[in-house]
């Protein structure tokens, strides 16, 4: 089964894609920093249980991963697809991810909250996002009771996801709005109003390849259904001026630069992560305006061209060889690909 | 007014810091209050964290309170930002009420309960008219295979008061 990067979806020129994360603990055991070896391990049995053999229609689709018998290259390369936290790679503690076919469900099993189920699907499909994960949800409590309070909601090991436990996201591709310096003007007017901007793949402010994550910061005191909403009304706006601003951009210009940064892709022999993030970046820019074919997929080759991706794909690479297999990938994955 | 570390820029961020016991403030642009580290690179974690961490008069009853389920005390907590489990909220509700108002503004749930979830089967009777105000909002949001569910549920209640 394809991946959800691997196929289109709703606004998908503008919105990569959209991620919802609930964070549980189950009630009658302490949170995961007080937890022992056992404790951790028994808790892994019963999230496995509790899913895999029940009736749900998901059930199917589910497989249980124990981390501990995960190489560190191949848990990376699940940071690198979005599935799990970095902080959850790096762990040496028990741990363990349910995980869907399409890999758009990842439940976490003692990341920072005993559970946290993700869902994260291509373009903008929040409600869709949000609705498998609350079914998830819903669920699971039936078996394994999550600790709630009713004043502070669901209760969480760290009190700024108190309430809902609901990070609610929306990765967008903003080129031009970040190119006329609007990004940090609306970066101050969403923090006012309990909302992040943030650069995907890069260090403080700056992004690579013109990704920006937008996600809601408050948890306690605004309902799902509110959080989620707000969200959905923050991006469309985003997303609508980024496509006024594209729409003014001179066509010719904005094709010799998707046409440029298509030529190097295809020719290139060295390839650095920075550039391909700027490339791709290009490409994307491209396919939402019409200007390249849809089916270069530069969502799903920025995340395949990652270093533990690329591991995954020929083995293992020598430090100084990285650059050399990207470039390979990538003269690969564009050769059949025109400009429309 | 301009930032206090660059000069340059327009002053975006106020930050307080209490260090051992003294208050340290400061006016910064966005690129300098980044740069300025801990304080804002990880977010509210750290924020809650650094700021439950300095404030001296709470470290007066640590020495007395510990979770009687897990044994944490309010200065590991303030420490790590991390609570010991679901007791300590109870514990500790006093302590770190003013760093809730602080992060989230307001101090009450009003999101989700659990077993009122759309899908969870609740205990007290229910009556056709609650149901029939349930399926609609399914069907609104096209959960068809749900909505059909309730409306046999329906059906089932009205058969018995026609009895
Ligand atoms: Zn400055
Ligand atoms: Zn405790």
């Amino acid at each position: 089964m394809s991946s959800w990067y691997a196929c289109g979806a709703p606004e998908d020129d503008i919105a990569v894609s959209c991620r919802v994360r609930l964070a549980r603990n189950v009630s009658g055991l302490p949170f995961l920093s007080k937890m022992t070896d056992e404790q951790r391990r028994e808790l892994m049995e019963r999230v496995k249980n509790a899913l895999l053999e029940s009736n749900t229609p998901y059930a199917k689709s589910l497989k249980f991963i124990d981390m501990s018998a995960v190489p560190h290259n191949e848990a990376w390369a699940m940071v690198e697809r979005h599935i799990i936290s970095p902080e959850f790679a790096e762990s040496t503690l028990s741990r363990a991810v349910i995980l869907s076919d399409d890999e758009s469900i990842s439940i976490m099993i003692g990341e920072e909250d005993h559970i946290r189920i993700q869902v994260i699907l291509g373009g903008m499909q929040l409600e869709k996002a949000y609705d498998i994960a609350e079914r998830l949800d819903a669920f699971l409590y039936e078996t394994l009771h999550f600790s709630f309070d009713k004043d502070l909601g669901f209760l969480t090991e760290c009190p700024t996801n108190l309430g809902t436990g609901l990070r609610a996201s929306v990765m967008l591709h903003l080129p031009v709005t970040e190119s006329d310096g609007e990004i940090r003007h609306i970066s101050e007017t969403v923090g006012k109003i309990g909302f992040t901007v943030r650069g995907m793949y890069g260090e403080g402010s700056g992004a690579k390849a013109s990704m920006y994550q937008v996600s809601n910061q408050i948890t306690l005191g605004i309902s799902e259904k509110s959080a989620i909403s707000n969200l959905n009304i923050i991006t469309r706006q985003l997303i609508q001026k980024e496509r006024v601003k594209r729409e003014s951009l001179e066509q010719l210009k904005a094709e010799d630069i998707c046409g440029r940064a298509l030529g190097i892709l295809k020719n290139c022999r060295i390839l650095t992560n920075e550039e391909m993030m700027k490339l791709l970046s290009a490409i994307k820019l491209g396919v939402g305006m019409g200007i390249i074919e849809e089916k270069a997929m530069p969502v799903k080759l920025l995340i395949e061209g990652q270093p533990h991706m690329l591991m995954k794909k020929y083995g293992s690479i020598a430090e100084n060889e990285y650059d050399i297999y990207r470039a390979t990938f990538m003269r690969e994955q564009l050769s059949g690909i025109k400009e429309v | 007014m301009l930032c206090d570390k660059c000069g340059k820029n327009t002053a975006t961020t106020h930050i307080k810091r209490i260090i051992n016991g003294v208050v340290t403030e400061s006016n910064l642009c966005s690129e300098c209050a980044e740069k300025s580290g801990s304080l804002y690179k990880g977010g509210l974690y750290n924020m809650l964290a650094s700021v439950l961490g300095d404030v001296p008069e709470l470290k007066i009853n640590e020495n007395q309170k510990k979770c009687p389920v897990c044994g944490a005390t309010f200065s590991e907590i303030a420490k790590t930002g991390k609570m010991g489990c679901a007791e300590c909220y109870k514990t500790f509700g006093a302590e770190l009420m003013p760093y809730l108002k602080r992060v989230h503004g307001t101090v009450k749930h009003t999101g989700k309960i659990p077993n009122s979830a759309p899908l969870a089967v609740r205990p007290e009777p229910e009556n056709a008219d609650t149901l029939r105000m349930e399926m609609n909002r399914l069907v609104s949001e096209e959960r068809f295979e749900e909505a059909a569910v309730i409306r046999d549920k329906i059906k089932k209640l009205e058969e018995k008061e026609n009895e």
